[in-house]
């Protein structure tokens, strides 16, 4: 701990040279751009270190066709099919309109090609966003439709393309549907990125019995929430092994809705915490996430959050007999 | 930079204040939420969770307020595992009431003669509206309500007379009758007093005893299932009256932060997807159908 950090709220972070107030971050797709839930009354964006803008494209994109999301057992899926209005818009004139005083705001960037990804990138660097997400769990059109992010030599070269126009810290949003994810993060450090999302959703079904019909209008969606956080816990301690020698830090995601789930994120290897899911059970959640940290911090004598980041003790697993 | 959308919406443990049950597995629900029902308008719904078991929340449509008394009250069917749970909650207990949400209906006040349509569990916003128009005395609503299952309520022989309902069609809903609002039910399963048909089918009949200049003063409000709503845009293009429709959609969040919940909606720039919870779920008829 450094004795700059002694001095701050025990809550602050600092996540790749930017200062959030807490670790929790919005996620990308469940709070728009930014606005929507200031609505209800009680919820601020300064209750977080930062808000992850959803995915953006070079051009405008209509999205899928209904029913976008469904509830399964302790979770959802959603199919939404990056519905936005096209970087340029993005940038002109929705960026205009936040308030970067309160909380600092990620692009979060997608494309179907390689070239698309470096445009939307290139964009963003010459605006007032504090950092970009790529979303590498894009299906890449020009090659075969499999996503960017399931393949690691994909996921490199988006990544160091993107590397290639930006100065701002960049983000590599992993994919969970894919055989080794600490691999494919070891390939995406060496093409440069500064820190890592940990995980994005996982591809799943639902299916109407009497109708004999898929829910989704898309078939198939991303499934978020408490259902998946077990796999995002793993996910996110096998990324810390690769990650850490390195200093590239990781906003843990996935089915985080109470402060015993941030802990538990934070003690696997993330440094930040990402909330979706959650929002669309209590929106005011952030809140009660900040101040179960701090009680948590309190009562194990912590001065910063920092310090438990990768904290956790493993057993030493052998056979029993 | 002035933000008017802040804070709009609250989140409220409102206590189960009564809960009663109608034939067709329908509830009516009452509960103390007094900031919702502060500002709740006719059209906004609310975001609730059914049980702290099944965490999602489920939109429902306000169909009364006392904002004096602080409680707003809701009229649903039991279709699902939500909807379901929500049935068991008891007197007493406490349920998370997120509203009002959503763009209420507008009515032109150069439009006088306001028709509100309103099948099956699409009942509430057109209670909550009538109830609003009542207290204007521009305007002279005209309430027809459909139900192929028993209404939510008793229907008793209205004493409100209605120019051009056909012989027998008597039956109305007490509440509006007691607030002296016009109303007529239908209903294809055969109950006294109600029009053997569609609401969209008793509307016709009625809109054909209108003179040309009348009928300029009509404006349609509906809120039903789906196939009701289609034919109640027709039904508005036909004799070219406007025709605002509440519409549903899935949803997760209900502020606008998902994009889940959208609708296919004509603008001037071509097809866009609009979000029922915020741009909505009140939209021009001729937008999306
Ligand atoms: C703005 C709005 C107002 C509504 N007002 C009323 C009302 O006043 N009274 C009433 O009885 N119903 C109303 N509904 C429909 C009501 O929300 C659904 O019946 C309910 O969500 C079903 O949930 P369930 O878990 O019981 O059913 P299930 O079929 O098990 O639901 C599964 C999932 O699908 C969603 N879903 C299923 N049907 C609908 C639907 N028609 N609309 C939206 N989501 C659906 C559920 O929210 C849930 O996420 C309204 C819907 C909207 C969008
Ligand atoms: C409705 C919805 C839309 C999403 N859209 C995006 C998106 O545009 N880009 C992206 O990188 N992730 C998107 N995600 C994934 C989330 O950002 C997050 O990684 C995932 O939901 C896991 O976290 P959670 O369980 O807390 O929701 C979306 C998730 C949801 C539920
Ligand atoms: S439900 Fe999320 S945008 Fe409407």
């Amino acid at each position: 701990m450094t004795a700059e950090h002694s001095r701050r709220d025990p809550l602050a972070i600092d996540f790749c040279g930017m200062d959030f107030a807490t670790p929790l971050v919005l996620l990308s797709g469940c709070v728009g751009f930014g606005e929507e839930y200031t609505r209800v009354a009680g919820f601020s964006n300064r209750d977080v270190g930062a808000v992850c803008l959803k995915g953006t494209t070079g051009q405008a994109r209509l999205g899928n066709l209904p029913h976008r999301v469904y509830e399964t057992p302790m979770g959802m899926l959603n199919a939404i099919g990056l519905q936005n209005p096209g970087v340029d818009k993005v940038v002109d004139e929705i960026l205009p309109t936040l308030d970067f005083d309160e909380t600092r705001f990620i692009a979060n960037v997608s494309g179907s090609t390689i070239e698309e990804y470096i445009a939307v990138t290139r964009r963003f660097d010459d605006s007032p966003v504090d950092a970009i997400e790529i979303n590498i769990s894009c299906p890449n059109v020009k090659e075969g439709g499999v996503a960017f992010g399931n393949d690691p030599d994909m996921s490199a070269r988006v990544v160091a393309a993107c590397r290639q126009v930006t100065q701002k810290p960049l983000i590599t949003k992993l994919s969970p549907n894919q055989t080794d994810i600490a691999e494919n993060a070891r390939r995406c450090i060496e093409a440069g990125t500064d820190a890592f999302a940990v995980i994005n959703t996982l591809m799943g079904m639902a299916i109407d019995a009497e109708s004999r019909e898929a829910v989704i209008g898309n078939n198939q969606g991303g499934l978020s929430g408490p259902a998946i956080k077990p796999i995002a816990l793993l996910k996110v301690h096998q990324v810390y092994q690769v990650a850490r020698p390195h200093g590239v830090p990781i906003i843990g995601q996935g089915g985080v809705t109470s402060p015993s789930d941030a802990l538990e994120f934070l003690i696997a290897g993330a440094s930040a915490v990402g909330v979706g899911t959650a929002l669309f059970y209590d929106p005011l959640i952030c809140k009660k996430i900040n101040q179960g940290i701090r009680d948590y911090l309190d009562r194990h004598g912590l001065a910063s959050v920092g310090q438990l980041t990768g904290s956790l003790t493993l057993n030493t697993p052998r056979a029993c007999g | 930079m002035h933000k008017p959308h802040r804070g709009t919406i609250y989140v409220e443990d409102a206590k189960v204040l009564a809960h009663e049950a109608f034939a067709g597995e329908q509830y009516i629900m009452r509960v103390q939420a007094p900031r919702c029902a502060e500002k709740a308008q006719p059209g906004s719904f609310a975001h609730l969770q059914c049980d702290p078991m099944l965490p999602m929340r489920r939109p429902l449509s306000i169909m009364r307020t006392d904002p004096r008394a602080g409680w707003v009250e809701f009229l649903y069917k039991a279709v699902g595992e939500g909807t379901r749970l929500l049935s068991r909650r008891k007197l007493g207990e406490t349920i998370s009431v997120m509203g009002p949400i959503g763009k209420p209906f507008q009515p032109h006040g150069d439009r006088p003669l306001t028709l509100l349509l309103g099948g099956g569990v699409g009942i509430p916003p057109m209670v909550f509206l009538a109830s609003s128009l009542r207290s204007n005395p521009v305007y002279q609503p005209l309430v027809i309500m459909g139900s192929e299952v028993p209404f939510p309520f008793k229907p008793r022989p209205s004493e409100i007379l209605v120019p051009g309902m056909p012989e027998g069609v008597i039956a109305t809903m007490p509440l509006l009758e007691d607030w002296g609002v016009a109303c007529r039910l239908t209903s294809g399963a055969g109950f006294p007093g109600c029009h053997e048909g569609y609401v969209t089918d008793l509307a016709r009949l009625w809109l054909d005893t209108l003179s040309e200049e009348k009928r300029r003063q009509v404006e349609i409000f509906a809120c039903g299932p789906h196939p009701m709503l289609a034919a109640c845009a027709r039904l508005a293009e036909q004799y070219r009256i406007p025709c605002q429709v509440s519409l549903e959609e899935f949803m997760a969040c209900a502020v606008g932060g998902c994009a889940g919940c959208v609708v296919e909606v004509k603008t001037d720039q071509g097809p866009a997807m609009k979000r029922v919870c915020v741009d909505g779920p009140v939209f021009d008829a001729k937008t999306v159908f």
